[in-house]
């Protein structure tokens, strides 16, 4: 590999870790439609796709070691996989204790990303063999795992029930644009279609907001009131190893390794199952929210990398919550890449190695160390200059710009219908993986019920 | 929080609501979204027609959007110390 290369991956990985510091603090910035969009954007460039490998990777591991910072300070997630370790660190918070919970949180992320990298290699090595008859059947394998993803979530009849009517909405759109000669027939409309599920939710809050009965009776507040610790600073290089207890440090590593192992399933849904595993056990309010939140943080990451690794690696489609959300670029962004060739196909095994070893040396190099040390400072400054109407403004433009891109000013229209219904079945409990899972497979299970 | 000491008819006029775990005000979230939209598109249609600078000025668009909206737009977070130890 040539020195200018190396480069221009350590260059990409300090520009990720950097973006995604600030982003990852920002509350309520969803993985997928904050990393998605810019990842396209960079393949789209013609960017070498090994430095946008390392670029991605510096990526989630910074925004994934961020993202606790909002947690730990006021109680608000800093992305969605954030959300299940609120419940822990408002104990701590409530101890006085938020920037015990920021390092024990970046310090699990470490050791998640640690772990999460040999062993997805691992796995992907192992699973390679298998890649052929993946590709071959892969509709079916994202119907069955829609309907997997479907049963394991709680309100698992009602997702199973939206299978169908979901997939010929998403069908039937892209049969209209075919019929009215918006986009050549056999396009399939996708990127777009993809961030409407993802901000239904706001999507249908929007609409509600319209309703004058419906707003009249939404909660009011004042303001969101932020309690802030003053700063106290960490003394001494921080080092992930001296910060967790024995006991903390065993439950992270095994939490990572199982988290890679089900790298299948929803990193939110896993990690949810192991902080009420945690909660059982133990009895000090401060030791329990330390070891569960710790070890949520470590499993995340390890779910994180690994969902992006190991379909990447070893079977060059999407099957993973995190393939098909964040990563999702990677393996599918028209003209550049595309299911049969796409990063899967470009790059060599030792390719992915040093992209993943520098993008996630640079992240936890620049990032690590600067949030134990600087945790709340940065927090106090994106919380008292960034408006959370901006960052909305900013997701609702990138939809409203990707749709355009994909399908012309009637997509518009069509995003907002499917970001509607994505946002109702979201708020009937039917989870983004099981969603994502059925616009992959809407081509395969409408052609066989029209039969 | 304080709704409860709240009349109806104080609600009605611009108080803040929560959309996904955080406050915002109806009437700059309309701004917000406006803005951002405009500056996106506009990047977006004036760039130079070869790929991929469309996608490209339509992001730093989107982005331009997010800044000025950040400016012209305070955060709904109201800050109360409740520390102990002193400032560095």
């Amino acid at each position: 590999m040539d020195v200018n290369l190396i480069i221009q991956m350590l260059l990409s990985a300090a520009a990720g870790t950097i973006l995604y510091t600030l982003i990852g603090i920002a509350p309520g910035t969803d993985e997928t439609a904050v990393l998605a969009p810019v990842t396209l954007v960079l393949i789209l460039t013609g960017l070498e796709p090994i430095v946008v490998l390392s670029f991605f990777i510096a990526s989630i591991v910074a925004k994934k070691l961020t993202d606790s910072i909002p947690v730990a300070v006021a109680g608000i997630p800093g992305g969605v996989m954030a959300a299940p370790m609120v419940e822990h660190a408002i104990v701590l918070k409530e101890y006085g204790k938020p920037e015990l919970a920021i390092r024990k949180m970046v310090s699990g992320s470490v050791i998640g990303t640690l772990v999460a990298i040999p062993v997805s290699f691992l796995l992907a090595h192992l699973l390679e063999p298998l890649s052929e008859i993946i590709g071959a059947y892969s509709s079916q394998i994202f119907f069955v795992g829609a309907i997997i993803l479907a049963l394991m979530s709680k309100q698992r009849w009602i997702a199973l029930a939206s299978i169908l009517p979901f997939a010929i909405l998403i069908q039937g759109m892209r049969h209209l644009y075919w019929g009215l000669g918006v986009i050549p027939e056999g396009t399939n409309v996708f990127v777009s279609f993809f961030l409407g599920i993802t901000i239904g939710p706001i999507i249908l809050t929007l609409f509600e907001l319209l309703n004058k009965n419906l707003r009249q009776s939404m909660d009011r507040y004042d303001r969101k009131l932020v309690e802030s610790t003053t700063e106290r600073k960490y003394k001494g290089l921080p080092n992930p190893f001296k910060i967790l207890t024995t006991q903390e440090l065993s439950l992270s590593t095994i939490a990572s390794f199982l988290g890679c192992l089900v790298f299948v399933m929803s990193p939110v849904g896993i990690t949810i199952l192991l902080g009420e595993l945690v909660a059982a056990r133990v009895k000090d309010p401060i030791k329990k929210s330390a070891l569960a939140i710790s070890s949520m943080d470590a499993l995340t990451n390890a779910a994180y990398l690994s969902g992006t690794l190991i379909p990447l690696i070893a079977l060059g489609r999407p099957l993973s919550p995190v393939a098909l959300g964040p990563a999702h670029a990677l393996f599918n962004a028209p003209p550049v890449f595309t299911e049969d060739n796409n990063m899967h196909h470009i790059l060599s095994m030792s390719d992915f190695a040093w992209a993943t070893i520098i993008g996630a040396l640079v992240a936890i190099m620049i990032t690590y160390f600067f949030i134990v040390k600087y945790a709340e400072r940065i927090c106090l400054f994106v919380f008292k200059k960034i408006p959370h109407e901006a960052m909305i403004g900013l997701f609702f433009g990138l939809v409203i710009l990707l749709a355009y891109i994909d399908a012309g000013w009637i997509n518009i229209g069509g995003v907002i219908l499917i970001g509607l219904v994505a946002g109702f079945m979201h708020r009937l409990g039917i989870n983004y993986g099981v969603q994502f899972m059925i616009l992959y497979a809407a081509p395969w299970i409408v052609q066989v019920v029209a039969l | 929080m304080n709704k409860d000491q709240q009349t109806r008819s104080q609600e009605e006029t611009g108080e803040n609501i929560e959309i996904w775990a955080d406050l915002v005000s109806i009437r700059d979230l309309t701004i917000a979204i406006a803005i951002t939209v405009v500056t996106t598109l506009v990047g977006y249609f004036i760039a130079p027609a070869n790929e991929p600078m469309p996608l490209i000025f339509g992001l730093v668009g989107a982005v331009i959007g997010f800044i000025i909206s950040s400016i012209m737009i305070k955060p709904k977070r109201q800050f109360k110390p409740s520390g102990q130890g002193g400032d560095q």
